[in-house]
C-alpha cells in the first residue's frame, strides 16, 4: 500500500512539473515543485497555496483475486488566495490553471505506472521496480468554495495496486 | 529621524525590561535541519530531518492559565521578545520574524513540545518591540 502511495505521488509531482516548472513551493529552505504530501511533511498550521496538497483518506481491500486488490481515495486540495498585485481579482483565473494542470496531469496516459518502492532510495540511488503497476480512475473535481479571500477545491481521484507478497 | 530611531529602541528595551520583571523564562524554539533538495525520501516521509534547539529568552506566558474549550487543544499565548528574535532571524539568515516561525516545528517548553498556530509582532513606528506566538499543546494531552 505504501509503495502504490509513493508511487503515484512521485508521478502525479513529475507531470505536475513537467506541466508547470515555475508551480514551486519552499519546503525547509528548499525550492521544490508545488506538490507534497500532507502525512509527509511536519505537522504545521500553515497552509501553502498555490500547491497540491494530497491526503490520503479512504483505504479498501478486495481479496476476491488472486492477489488483494487496494483501493485507495486520494483527496487533493488546492487553494489560492491570488496575486496580491491584482488585489486578488485573478484568483478564480489561478484556481482553473491549477483545475486544467490536475486534470491534465491525472487525465494523461497512461493511467497507470509500475509500482516502486522507494524504501531503500536515496540521494542517487533509484528506487527498485516491483511486479505490479499502480493504476487510477478519472478525477472528481469538487465545488470551489470560498474562504474569506482564499478560493480552495478538493479533488478525489481513486488509486489502484494489487498489493504484492511481502509488501506492507 | 534620531527621536524615531530612540524611540523603537526604547520600546524594545523596555518590553525586555518588562518580560524580564514578570519572571522572563527560556523556552527552545526547535528549528529543523534545511532539506536536502535530491533527496525524494524526505518528500515520503522515511528520512527525516534532524532539529536543532534554540533559545528564546525572555519570554512570558500571557496568562498563567491555558485557553481550554471542549474537545480541543490547550492554547497559550507566549510573548517573545524581539530582540532575541531579531538576533535568530539575523544569524540564521532568515528573510523575516515570520519566515522564522513558519519554518520553526515548535517550542520546546519545559518538556513540551507546542506548535505554533500564528506569529504577530507588536509594532512601534514599523518596528516589532514584542512577538506574539499562539501555541497549541498536543492532541495526546487534549481532554
Amino acid at each position: 500500500m505504501q509503495n502504490a502511495k509513493d508511487t503515484f505521488y512521485v508521478t502525479l509531482q513529475s507531470r505536475l512539473a513537467a506541466l508547470n516548472p515555475a508551480r514551486t513551493i519552499v519546503v525547509r529552505g528548499v525550492v521544490r515543485p508545488g506538490t507534497l504530501v500532507d502525512e509527509n511533511e511536519l505537522p504545521t498550521a500553515w497552509v501553502p497555496v498555490d500547491a497540491f496538497r494530497l491526503q490520503w483518506t479512504g483505504f479498501q481491500v478486495n481479496r476476491a483475486g488472486q492477489l488483494p486488490l487496494v483501493a485507495m481515495e486520494c483527496s487533493i486540495q488546492y487553494a489560492t488566495d491570488g496575486n496580491s498585485g491584482n488585489g486578488g481579482m485573478d484568483r478564480g483565473r489561478l484556481l482553473a490553471a491549477m483545475d486544467a494542470e490536475l486534470a491534465s496531469a491525472l487525465g494523461a496516459e497512461p493511467h497507470t505506472v509500475p509500482k516502486m518502492n522507494y524504501a531503500a532510495a536515496g540521494a542517487g540511488v533509484a528506487p527498485t521496480a516491483m511486479g505490479t503497476n499502480v493504476f487510477w480512475a478519472d478525477p472528481v473535481f469538487g465545488a470551489a468554495t470560498a474562504v474569506d479571500e482564499r478560493l480552495e477545491r478538493t479533488t478525489i481521484v481513486q488509486v489502484f495496486a494489487y498489493q504484492e507478497a511481502g509488501e506492507l | 529621524m534620531s527621536d524615531l530611531v530612540s524611540a523603537t529602541g526604547a520600546a524594545v528595551r523596555a518590553a525586555d525590561v518588562l518580560l524580564r520583571a514578570m519572571g522572563g523564562r527560556t523556552v527552545m524554539l526547535r528549528m529543523p535541519a534545511p532539506a536536502v533538495p535530491t533527496d525524494v525520501t524526505e518528500q515520503l516521509g522515511i528520512a527525516t530531518p534532524t532539529f536543532q534547539d534554540l533559545p528564546l529568552e525572555p519570554v512570558v506566558y500571557r496568562k498563567a492559565r491555558a485557553t481550554v474549550a471542549e474537545g480541543k487543544a490547550a492554547k497559550w499565548e507566549l510573548l517573545v521578545s524581539a530582540t532575541v528574535v531579531e538576533n535568530l532571524v539575523g544569524s540564521l539568515s532568515y528573510a523575516s520574524a515570520s519566515v522564522l516561525f513558519a519554518a520553526a516545528y515548535g517550542v520546546l517548553s519545559g518538556d513540551e513540545l507546542l506548535e505554533i498556530e500564528s506569529a504577530t509582532g507588536e509594532q512601534v513606528f514599523g518596528q516589532p518591540y514584542v512577538y506574539r506566538l499562539v501555541l497549541r499543546a498536543p492532541l495526546e494531552h487534549m481532554v
